[in-house]
C-alpha cells in the first residue's frame, strides 16, 4: 500500500467512513509495521485532539448569540444565593464609600453630638481673661509681681515691652475663646475692660484706676474674680 | 465601561452590576462551547448548558487573576456539561441510565466523543488559553480551502461525500487533502512538546 493510500485509508478508518474491507486492511498494514502503526496512532490522536479542542478554541472569539433576556432573573438568583442579600456584601471601596458616612454622620446625630462638644469647648473656651501690661511695669510696679495665674482662676498676663504690640492687642476684638481681657491705662488712669456678655455682645467699659499700687493690684484682682462669676 | 480588572474586582465582591455585565460579554463563548459539535445539542438544551456554565462561575471567580481566564473556564465547563449530557441522553435512551458505563455504547457510531470527553475534562483554562493560539496560528498557516475543509470536517463532521461535493474534489483527494492539513497542524502543536504530550496522554 502507498504511503498515500495508507493515509487516506486511515483517516477513513478514524473518521468512521471506512468499509469493513477497509478496515481490514488498516489492520493488516498496522501488523504487519511498526511505522505504519506509529503513524496510525498520531493520525488518530491528531484527529481527536482537534475534533476536541477546535470547537473550543473557536469558542473563545465567539460574540453572538447574545444572552437571552429571559435567563438573566435566573442567574441574578445564583449571584444572590452565592454571595447572599446585597446588603450583607462587602462595601466597593472603602475611600469611595466614607462620604456617604461622613454625611450622614454630619447631618444625623453625629452632627448634633459634634454641635453640643463645640457648644460646651466653647463654653470652656469662654472663661478665659486676659490681663495686659507692660513688662517694665511689673519691673517698676512692686505689687504687680504678685499678679500671676496663680492668682486667678483663669486670668493670664500678657506682657508687652513696645506700644504698637500693646496698642494692636487692645484693638483686636475678644478671640473665640476669650471671655474678657482688661488693661490699665495709666496715661488716663483708667482700667479698660472688654468683656463677652451672656448673648455674645461684646462690652468695653472703664473704672478709675486705683491711686496706689497696692490698690490696683486689688482692683484688678476684684474685676477677674468678677468676671470669673 | 468596566475595565477587565475593574469587572473582576466587581465579579469577587459579589457586585449585581458587574455579574450582569459578566454574564452578557461571557454568554456567547459558554452557548458556543455548549454547541460543541461532539454533544450535537439542541440550541435551547445548549442554552441551558451555557446558563448553567455561567453559574459555575460563581465559586470559582476568587480562584482567578484575569476576567479572561473566566472566559476560557466557561468554556471548558461548558464543553464538558455538553458532552457529559450527550452521554446521559446516549444512555437514556438505550434504557440503561447509567451514565458512568460505556460498554453499552460500544460500536455505536456515537461513541467518538468519549476521547473528547476524556480529552476535555482534564482541559484548564490555561491549556485552552495555549491550545486556542497555536491552533489560530496554523490554520491561518494553511490555505484557507484547506483549512476550510479541515473545519468542516472537525466541526460539522460533513462526510467525505458531502466534502468531495463542497469542494469539487473526487472522494479519494479528500482524505489525503484532510491527513496532510492535519500532519501540518500537528507540526505546529508539536512545536509545545509539553502540552502535545499532555494532550496525547489523556487520550491514552
Amino acid at each position: 500500500m502507498s504511503p498515500e493510500s495508507f493515509t487516506d485509508l486511515a483517516l477513513r478508518v478514524i473518521a468512521r467512513e471506512a468499509t469493513d474491507e477497509e478496515h481490514r486492511a488498516i489492520e493488516a498494514e498496522v501488523a504487519a509495521s511498526t511505522a505504519r502503526r506509529e503513524e496510525f496512532e498520531q493520525l488518530k490522536i491528531s484527529h481527536e485532539i482537534l475534533l476536541a479542542t477546535v470547537p473550543m478554541a473557536g469558542a473563545v472569539q465567539a460574540t453572538e448569540p447574545a444572552l437571552p433576556a429571559h435567563r438573566v432573573n435566573e442567574l441574578r438568583t445564583a449571584v444572590r444565593q452565592h454571595f447572599g442579600p446585597a446588603a450583607q456584601r462587602p462595601a466597593a471601596e472603602a475611600q469611595w464609600h466614607i462620604w456617604p458616612h461622613v454625611l450622614r454622620w454630619v447631618f444625623g446625630g453625629g452632627g448634633l453630638v459634634g454641635l453640643g462638644f463645640a457648644v460646651v469647648m466653647f463654653c470652656y473656651a469662654n472663661q478665659t481673661v486676659e490681663v495686659g501690661l507692660y513688662g517694665s511695669d511689673l519691673n517698676r510696679v512692686r505689687g504687680y509681681e504678685t499678679l500671676t495665674p496663680q492668682d486667678f482662676s483663669s486670668a493670664r498676663l500678657v506682657t508687652f515691652d513696645q506700644d504698637a504690640a500693646f496698642d494692636a492687642w487692645q484693638s483686636q476684638p475678644l478671640a473665640w475663646y476669650e471671655h474678657a481681657k482688661i488693661w490699665v491705662d495709666n496715661e488716663h488712669d483708667l482700667l479698660h475692660i472688654t468683656q463677652r456678655m451672656r448673648a455674645g455682645q461684646i462690652v468695653t467699659m472703664t473704672q478709675p484706676l486705683a491711686p496706689t499700687d497696692d490698690g490696683q493690684r486689688e482692683q484688678i484682682k476684684s474685676v477677674v474674680e468678677s468676671l470669673n462669676k | 465601561m468596566w475595565t477587565d480588572r475593574e469587572l473582576l474586582v466587581a465579579l469577587q465582591r459579589g457586585d449585581d452590576e458587574g455579574w450582569d455585565e459578566a454574564f452578557r460579554r461571557l454568554y456567547p463563548a459558554a452557548f458556543a462551547a455548549a454547541r460543541h459539535p461532539l454533544a450535537a445539542l439542541t440550541p435551547s438544551e445548549a442554552e441551558d448548558i451555557a446558563i448553567e456554565a455561567l453559574t459555575l462561575l460563581l465559586p470559582k471567580v476568587n480562584d482567578v487573576d484575569e476576567f479572561d481566564e473566566l472566559r476560557l473556564l466557561v468554556i471548558t465547563i461548558a464543553s464538558r456539561k455538553a458532552i457529559s449530557e450527550r452521554r446521559r441522553q446516549l444512555a437514556g435512551k438505550r434504557g440503561g441510565g447509567d451514565v458512568t458505563s460505556l460498554d453499552a455504547l460500544q460500536d455505536d457510531e456515537t461513541i467518538r466523543f468519549e476521547p473528547a470527553e476524556k480529552l476535555v475534562s482534564h482541559l484548564n483554562g490555561g491549556d485552552l488559553r495555549e491550545l486556542s493560539q497555536l491552533l489560530d496560528a496554523a490554520l491561518s498557516g494553511l490555505e484557507e480551502r484547506q483549512a476550510n475543509l479541515l473545519r468542516d470536517f472537525l466541526m460539522h463532521h460533513q462526510s467525505y461525500k458531502e466534502l468531495g461535493e463542497k469542494y469539487r474534489m473526487p472522494i479519494g483527494s479528500v482524505g489525503v487533502s484532510l491527513a496532510r492539513s492535519l500532519d501540518k497542524i500537528r507540526a505546529h502543536l508539536q512545536s509545545t512538546p509539553k502540552l502535545w504530550k499532555e494532550l496525547a496522554a489523556y487520550l491514552r
